[in-house]
């Protein structure tokens, strides 16, 4: 809490928040803007007189409906979201039993297999599609979610175990000590100890791992093709950037619904987590 | 690598169809796809969505059905973004899976060469139907010993202009000479009413311009024989400071940011008085009068005409963006690709398909200059005889993969812009040869 | 080596006898193998396949759709000459530095800021992530709207404020389109940080802060030497994460510049995606991405050796 005069909660508190804010949403506000802006208006100058940038005075919804009806938008948010969650699934799991027993657990070459997992995320995506479309093939996977599912770990589970091992580390071995010596096993002193007080750890893990395949874009061009498979990022790009023509109203519209209902789920979480959390862990 | 070794045996042995019916599981496996004779007869054709959303409609719709009931082959079209093409077929070609047919553009062809089926019988054949394909078409789809694909179309681009603007500034018709060109410019810009040129990284607009112009001043890349460099001369030279004061004195220099689609804004916002493009922004502006207006509030396609490139000193050029339907040579389909190559370039069904276009497309064959469309709108009719004269990029020597990698790299672009934002225009040029010359090595 | 003991271990924990189990999972050796058992199989198979291939690849001399052959280094050799390369190169840097400096900086304080209670704090929370949210795609085409120099809504604003009389040319001058694609990279990237920061912030015992305020530390002090040194394994953590994927960053500037004007944002992988898909010259392009590596190597081999140091004390 800041102490003393109203004028320093100004300075220190509201001033640097409400600019965060502005910087981080307006384009969002841009977005809205220019999905209910009727076409006329969208190709104004920014010197002509009636430049309007931030309002309009004829919103209309057509863009909106336009990509509800004229483009499969509404299938690509349910294979993105179904692709983010399996694949978030899985890589949660995968990082947050290998960043324990890297964290906690004393075996051979158990630096080096940290390091090894960690290499993997230095390799570029822009080098890996094009075997990666190979493996793919010969799965059998292409043109379906499961090609991205299981593709979309590679990155995440790095980060995930990395991210994990940190929080890991950050809780102090009493804990599990006094469990251990309470009769808990050491696995069901991780199960139940330690993973619960890891939440947050576990929750900005997962955030971080549903949001990058929730906009992954470059494997999900590559490894899908029919129309009905693509996840937004790549059925809104190629629905609505037509040759050297822009479907400005549509495109944007696309943006918002494609983000904010995301940000929606997340203020639950975010919500519990910072509920859950508070002085849960002694330290 | 061993896998690509058994790939291209199996190539060599004779495609994968006959591959996936003689080499049995491994080969399935290898294949990544259950045999021809399973599946019934189903086409995939990769192409970038077109500016004329009609035309996907008419594709998706009509030609679907059609080609079902002519051929019974199911035909799949997908389309993207032009940009993201490449990245599939490469990926395509890699995995030995994909789409049947990619419809490629610039010459793509020539970079995927050993992985495409010869389809010189079907190519050969349209071409005689229909008058000959224009040479662009052919240096970028033929490599002199055969068809690499079936040339389907050529994106027309001349400049659109705005004709009351030009008339105000004395000019009743488009200009016919750089010289005359810049002297309009000069007097639009000083208006407010600058030229607009794309001049960064994008692949459509900024090299259909500035190829041209370097060859009208008779700088040229490399030789007829494609391997002598002879970038760096006094013509290259010339044409680097022409193009230096040719941006100061008319063009609106927001350009080095554009792509293709930024001209279009502009010119529809009002803001640019002429632009090398397709007749994309004249098309848009007749499809939605009442959206895309002049500052006197009048319909703004009736105010738009077109014209081609200036002359140069070595006369007049263009550069024109080719399209070519490529048959795979890992696709399990390539009796019915064939089929339903033949079939769609046939007369018939590609008048369907033109018409829709309404002259954004040119035919990749001479004989759609003959077509009544061209009567129709006397705005679109300079776009009828685009195909006639246009060059690629690597003239005069060929379209080769080495002209491919100069225009992806954009280096003849980036020798403009980089002059334009400062270099002398001799460092510029020795810059560009020097890669040019390392590319041709 | 851990492979074929997690696959025994697997047997074990399938059977009958769960004593024996729960018996060998006591033994940190075979609980370790069982729970990386999973990560070891995914990202074997769909790494490391891929980059040996893409290894392969480099030292090859094939092109999209032919094989070639063993060339040696000679793709390395030529880089080394090659003048977009080392423009590439230099960018890449700057472009990296000053990102990550920028969102670690901002990205704390604005996660000391949501560490605070006040009203609509979830919410709050949430939204800030909205750019971290949104497909790169398309965020990156209402930035460049934004940008676009005929109907920058940046130019307009400014203008309106008095700040600028003419335009500002944001994606075409040199300097400020590598500028420019570095706000939208800090744009992108600092929700991620406060985010996670916030996180790390959240397990710090509050009475640590309270023992100190109580001992008349100032807040800076308190900061410094109660926050900030639990935060650093976290902050190094992300702060590592965050250099790989902005200096291996491709899509924004792939939508938002192309690399232009003449190469002045050109990046690593970028280039590489125009060598080797936009050329199909595949083996350069591989080398061209393969080149990144030791320059990460360093970067993060330093780090690593900072947070072990870190966590020693």
């Amino acid at each position: 809490m800041i102490e003393g005069a109203k004028w320093r909660r100004w300075v220190y508190f509201y001033i640097p928040l409400g600019a965060f804010i502005v910087w981080l949403l307006f384009p969002f506000y841009w977005m809205l803007v220019t999905s209910v802006r009727p076409d006329r208006e969208l190709y104004r100058p920014w010197m002509a007189p009636n430049y309007a940038p931030f309002w309009t005075a004829h919103p209309t919804l057509v863009h909106v409906v336009d990509l509800l009806t004229e483009t499969l938008f509404a299938r690509w948010m349910l294979n993105t979201l179904f692709i983010a969650i399996v694949s978030t699934i899985i890589s949660l799991f995968c990082g947050l039993l290998a960043g324990y027993a890297l964290a906690r657990l004393k075996f051979p070459f158990g630096g080096s297999l940290g390091t090894g997992i960690f290499i993997t995320y230095l390799v570029p995506q822009t080098l890996l599609f094009i075997p990666l479309a190979d493996i793919i093939r010969n799965f059998q996977l292409g043109d379906t979610p499961w090609a991205l599912v299981l593709t979309y770990p590679t990155f995440l589970i790095p980060f995930c175990t990395w991210l994990l091992m940190g929080y890991f580390k950050a809780i102090p071995r009493e804990l599990e000590e006094c469990a251990r010596i309470d009769g808990a096993t050491r696995w069901k002193a991780m199960l139940y100890i330690i993973f619960p007080i890891a939440v947050p750890g576990i929750l900005s893990a997962g955030i971080f791992a549903f949001t990058l395949s929730w906009n992954e874009f470059i494997y999900a061009l590559v490894f899908l093709s029919s129309a009905e498979q693509k996840t937004v990022a790549v059925g809104v790009t190629s629905e609505l950037v037509r040759g050297d023509v822009f479907y400005w109203g549509q495109l944007m519209a696309g943006a918002l619904l494609g983000s904010i209902p995301v940000a929606f789920i997340y203020s639950f979480f975010v919500e519990y987590y910072v509920a859950g959390l508070t002085g849960s862990v002694k330290g | 690598m061993a896998r690509i070794h058994r790939r291209k045996f199996l190539k060599l042995s004779g495609a994968g169809a006959v591959a996936a019916k003689t080499g049995g599981m491994a080969a399935i496996l290898a294949t990544g796809r259950a045999p021809a004779y399973a599946q019934g007869a189903t086409v995939h054709w990769l192409r970038w969505n077109d500016f004329v959303p009609s035309s996907d409609a008419l594709l998706r719709n009509q030609i679907v059905a059609q080609c079902a009931k002519d051929l019974g082959i199911t035909l799949s079209i997908e389309m993207i973004n032009g940009n993201d093409i490449q990245a599939r077929t490469t990926a395509a070609i890699q995995s030995g899976s994909g789409p049947d047919v990619i419809c490629a553009l610039n010459n793509w062809p020539q970079l995927y060469a050993d992985s495409l089926v010869d389809v010189s019988d079907i190519a050969d054949k349209i071409g005689k139907d229909q008058g000959g394909f224009y040479e662009e078409s052919t240096v970028v789809a033929n490599n002199g010993k055969k068809w690499l694909g079936v040339p389907w179309c050529i994106v027309g681009t001349e400049n659109s202009y705005r004709k009351s603007w030009f008339e105000a500034v004395g000019y009743n018709k488009f200009p016919e000479t750089w010289d005359e060109y810049r002297d309009a410019g000069k007097k639009l810009k000083a208006k407010g009413q600058p030229i607009g040129q794309a001049l960064g990284h994008s692949f459509g607009d900024p090299p259909t311009f500035w190829y041209p112009f370097l060859w009208s001043f008779g700088g040229m890349e490399v030789e007829k024989d494609g391997k002598k460099v002879v970038l760096d001369s006094k013509a290259t030279v010339e044409s680097v400071k022409y193009a230096v004061a040719f941006w100061k004195d008319c063009c609106d220099e927001g350009g080095l940011a554009w792509d293709d689609s930024s001209n279009n804004r502009a010119f529809l916002a009002g803001t640019i008085s002429s632009t090398l493009n397709g007749a994309s922004i004249y098309l848009l502006s007749k499809r939605e009068p009442d959206k895309y207006q002049t500052e006197k509030g009048t319909p703004l396609y009736l105010d738009i005409l077109h014209g081609v490139l200036p002359k140069g000193s070595a006369g007049q050029f263009s550069y024109q963006l080719p399209h070519t339907n490529m048959l795979m040579g890992y696709s399990k389909q390539q009796d019915a690709a064939k089929k339903f190559l033949a079939w769609i370039h046939s007369k018939p069904v590609y008048q369907e398909w033109f018409d829709s276009q309404a002259g954004y497309s040119v035919g990749a064959t001479t004989v759609w200059e003959q077509d009544p469309i061209w009567s129709k709108d006397p705005v679109m009719a300079p776009f009828r005889t685009v195909g006639r004269g246009a060059h690629f990029p690597g003239y005069t020597g060929p379209a080769d993969r080495n002209a491919a990698e100069v225009l992806s790299k954009y280096i003849i672009i980036d020798m403009y812009a980089k002059a334009v934002q400062g270099t002398a225009a001799e460092d510029a040029v020795k810059w560009a040869t020097g890669e040019v010359q390392k590319i041709h090595a | 080596m851990a492979i074929s003991e997690a696959v025994n271990q697997r047997a074990f924990a399938r059977a009958p006898r769960r004593g024996a189990a729960t018996l060998l999972l006591e033994d940190e050796r075979w609980l370790a193998a069982a729970l990386l058992l999973p990560t070891v199989i995914l990202l074997g198979l769909f790494i490391a396949y891929p980059f040996v291939e893409g290894v392969l690849l480099s030292v090859s001399n094939a092109r999209v759709g032919i094989p070639g052959h063993f060339v040696g280094l000679a793709n390395f050799t030529a880089l080394l000459s090659d003048s977009i390369f080392r423009v590439a190169v230099w960018n890449t840097f700057v472009y990296t530095a000053v990102a990550t400096v920028l969102k670690l900086a901002l990205g704390l304080w604005l996660a000391l800021l949501l560490n605070r209670h006040f009203r609509g704090k979830a919410f709050t929370r949430a939204f800030i992530l909205l750019p971290f949210i949104i497909p790169t795609v398309l965020s990156t085409f209402a930035w460049k709207w934004m940008f676009d120099p005929t109907f920058s809504v940046i130019n307009w604003t400014l203008f309106q404020f008095g700040l600028i009389h003419g335009r500002i040319n944001w994606l075409g001058n040199p300097d400020l389109a590598l500028i420019s694609v570095i706000i939208v990279n800090v744009w992108r990237g600092v929700p991620f940080f406060a985010i996670s920061l916030l996180a790390g912030l959240q397990t710090i015992n509050p009475e640590l802060q309270e023992a100190a305020a109580i001992d008349g530390a100032k807040p800076w002090q308190r900061f410094w030497h109660v926050t900030w040194p639990l935060l650093l394994p976290v902050t190094m953590v992300v702060m590592l994460f965050s250099i790989i994927q902005t200096f291996a960053d491709f899509q924004l500037v792939y939508v938002l510049t192309g690399g232009g004007p003449a190469n002045a944002t050109q990046l690593f992988a970028t280039y590489a995606y125009q060598v080797g898909v936009g050329t199909g010259l595949l083996s350069e392009g591989a080398a061209i991405s393969l080149a990144m590596f030791p320059f990460l190597l360093i970067i993060v081999v330093v780090q690593l050796l900072y947070i072990r140091r870190v966590e020693v004390h």
